[in-house]
């Protein structure tokens, strides 16, 4: 039996090896995390307070997630103002991050970094015109300003604290943020016009992936209305609801030797072997996975968009690499329209920023939804606020059988297609990358 | 356009085991990053690139290498010898490879007896039998900071580094000779010694970090009375988030001992320092100076007293040294390679 390995892989978080065994027969793909990332063992024993701060080394939104468990653990309400804050934050970050992916996939076809002279000398196509590249990067640049501003840096922010946030903003930061959340708008709806004349439909530049899909496959996200987990199976129809705190009553963890990341399952009757895991007990969780849910959203350009894909594609849920690509666009519209909302002075400022925890808890939970699905955290600590035991769902994890099938699935098509070893590299990190 | 006089140099990036912060922080130098080309080819940037370690091969040489990252597998630290085999000058980037990092307080837990290597190699055996799986890289028997594997010429340190030392390193070591008014906007963000280096066209001496010269206080915008340490308080507790010194309203911060160069980003926003630059130049060991520092401004001196001020203080280990551990502290370290 041959066997091939791709490492490491473009735009994953996680470091990633793809091991693929084959001969005439059999062909089976493995979608492997190389590297432990030991949250259980950087947690323990500290402070409870510090762990939005560490636990941002996950992403962003972690940090967010990791205050609300605060609250909850020293049983305090933030005030409306750090409630905002927080969410402006949030929106600032989901903004960020589905632009950088759309960056991502339109500089896949060229090195970014080449300057046009040595792009010319090498005859290299010009799929997506650069200025359009350099309008994209400094509108990540300008997500990433709010978030600074917001969150005291970008990445690994500090601002929210056990009870609320940690500072006032200043008065130069309303008009800054309300001036960017405007522009941020208006290139939202002008890359979403170059998205679909040039990139999504048919005969564009993501024709080749039109097929690429996975089995229906359920999806789990947080509802709007009341804040509970949703559990929809793949026909769109609810299987389960309940409060964040039950998740890993119904969501099980499994663990394969062959990865660092263990998959993330819905408990039901063969739960032993991964192998007896059938579809419907695997989900899926991001933006697609939070479409799938078919309800109409409340951002008016966002739902406008929402319905162009289903104009184009059908209506959800789907399953495709190209419907994940568009659901990028759909939350990106949304989040521009909310940070528009959300970043007027009036919503940011406000007598308090903290409420202040009258005494140590020993336990509390926090869910949300960040841009790549929903996350959980859950604290346990001894009386004097040490941690003991530390429970995280990330998206690595409830995303883990997602990516495998469909690694597997981009690896089929590439054999049968005959591509070459490049081309199947390139298939696999494009069709992971919108999920 | 005249011809360049100076050949673009070659340029790698990579992280080992971290969280891409660092790599971000490379692409946050806004709209700049796509005129890198300008002065550098990006010849090995897997996270961007898609960049496999066995094409640095194909390499001859490689100018200057940002490493990111911890060492915690055998895979980051073939990497990390393969990078610096092939590279003129090597750069830790960031916390984790400058100094182990957060990954590195793993070493005070007992992961080993339940994660290790030698018991996943032998399970991922047995199951070979019945059906062919992939092996994973074995793990190292603890996180280190990548002065402990290779020789480093440079440290950009941060978590994640700041935009303004980035740029200037990038400037100073990728980009020289490029552009005088760039080299002088990185100039003016560096300490003393290096600035003068590069705008003399010569690199900094080996060995620099592009960072600060004093300690974190230095650049604080907080205000200091000099008052003594009266009571303990943790950040979950009342305490004026703006105006006075951290340290002195009895919160830990750590800006005493840790390397100027953030601005005291952390303090401005309400926080105590968690010391992310490493410790500053004249100090031996971060941890045994919080102790000494806090101690010796106890406000009294009444045993029973200090006894009970002590007895609150929790997790001085995961505190001083939160992004530290396997490098700076005494108890712990291991030498780097210089």
């Amino acid at each position: 039996m041959k066997n091939m390995t791709f490492e490491p892989l473009r735009w994953q978080e996680d470091p990633v090896r793809i091991t693929v065994f084959h001969d005439t027969e059999y062909l089976q793909a493995y979608f492997q995390v190389s590297a432990p990332r030991d949250i259980e063992w950087i947690c323990k024993g500290r402070p409870v307070e510090e762990l939005p701060r560490i636990l941002t080394i996950l992403s962003p939104p972690h940090h967010l997630a990791s205050a609300m468990a605060l609250d909850r653990l020293f049983e305090v309400e933030p005030p409306p103002l750090a409630v905002n804050m927080r969410e402006a934050l949030l929106q600032a970050h989901v903004f960020r991050h589905h632009l950088r992916k759309l960056y991502f996939l339109l500089s896949s076809w060229q090195n970014p970094f080449l300057d046009y002279k040595t792009r010319e000398s090498r005859g290299e196509q010009h799929m997506v015109p650069s200025h359009i590249l350099d309008k994209i990067m400094h509108h990540v640049s300008l997500s990433q300003e709010t978030a600074a501003i917001l969150g005291g840096r970008c990445d690994h922010p500090l601002s929210a604290v056990a009870g609320g946030v940690s500072r006032f903003l200043k008065e130069d930061h309303y008009h800054r943020l309300s001036e960017i959340a405007e522009s941020c708008l208006k290139f939202g709806m002008r890359l979403g016009k170059f998205l679909r004349d040039e990139i999504f439909g048919d005969g564009k530049a993501l024709d080749g992936f039109q097929n690429l899909q996975i089995e229906p496959m359920a999806s789990l996200a947080l509802a709007e209305k009341d804040d509970n987990v949703v559990l929809r199976d793949p026909v769109e129809k609810e299987m389960d609801r309940f409060s964040p705190d039950m998740i890993f009553e119904k969501i099980g963890l499994h663990k394969e030797l062959w990865t660092h990341e263990p998959f993330a399952y819905v408990k039901g009757q063969s739960k032993d072997e991964i192998k007896n895991i059938f579809n419907s007990q695997f989900f899926f969780v991001g933006p697609l996975a939070r479409l799938n849910s078919g309800e109409e959203l409340g951002s008016p350009l966002a739902e406008e968009e929402r319905q162009r894909l289903i104009e184009a594609l059908g209506p959800f849920p789907h399953f495709g690499v190209v419907a994940a690509y568009w659901s990028l666009l759909v939350e990106l519209l949304q989040a521009a329209e909310k940070m528009t909302e959300l970043y007027a002075e009036e919503k940011l400022t406000g007598p308090d920023i903290r409420t202040i925890p009258s005494e140590m808890g020993r336990e509390g939970y926090g869910a949300l939804e960040s841009p790549q699905g929903l996350i959980y955290h859950h604290y346990q600590t001894d009386e004097r606020g040490i941690v003991e035991d530390i429970e995280v769902l990330d998206t690595a994890t409830e995303n883990n059988a997602l990516h495998c099938l469909l690694t597997q699935k981009a690896v089929e098509v590439s054999m049968a297609q005959g591509k070459t070893r490049e081309e199947m590299k390139n298939l696999i990190e494009m069709s992971l990358l919108p999920f | 356009m005249g011809t360049n006089p100076v050949p673009n140099k070659k340029l790698a990036i990579f992280t080992a085991t971290g969280c891409r912060a660092c790599e971000n922080a490379i692409l946050d130098i806004h709209y700049q990053v796509s005129s890198l080309a300008r002065c550098a080819d990006i010849a090995f940037w897997p996270y961007m690139l898609g960049s496999e370690v066995r094409d640095l091969e194909k390499q001859e040489s490689i100018d200057v290498c940002f490493f990111a990252g911890a060492i915690r597998t055998s895979s980051d630290r073939e990497a990390a010898l393969k990078l610096r085999e092939k590279s003129r000058i090597m750069v830790a980037c960031g916390a984790c490879a400058a100094f182990g990092g957060m990954p590195g307080l793993v070493n005070i837990s007992q992961w080993s007896v339940v994660s290790g290597q030698s018991q996943r190699t032998m399970d991922n055996k047995q199951q070979t039998n019945e059906e062919e799986k992939p092996e994973l890289p074995p793990l190292e028997s603890r996180v280190l900071g990548l002065p402990q594997i290779v020789k480093v010429d440079y440290l950009v340190p941060g978590c994640p580094p700041t935009q303004n030392f980035l740029w200037a390193a990038i400037q100073s070591l990728v980009c020289n000779g490029q552009s005088p008014a760039r080299l002088s906007f990185a100039a003016s963000r560096l300490p003393e010694a290096i600035a003068q280096a590069i705008t003399s066209g010569i690199l900094p001496p080996k060995g620099s970090i592009f960072a600060g010269e004093k300690a974190v206080c230095a650049s604080c915008s907080r205000v200091k009375e000099e008052k003594r340490f009266e009571t303990y308080k943790r950040p979950y507790q009342a305490y004026e988030e703006l105006g006075r010194c951290l340290l002195e309203q009895g919160l830990v911060c750590q800006g005493i001992t840790t390397q100027e160069g953030c601005g005291g980003l952390c303090t401005a926003m309400g926080q105590p320092c968690r010391g992310c630059f490493g410790k500053a130049e004249a100090i031996f060991d971060p941890g045994a100076k919080m102790v000494s520092a806090i101690s010796s401004t106890f406000d009294s001196n009444d045993a029973q007293e200090i006894a009970a001020l002590v007895d609150d203080i929790v997790d001085l280990v995961g505190t001083f040294y939160r992004y530290t551990l396997p490098t700076q502290c005494a108890l712990f370290s291991t030498p780097s390679k210089d």
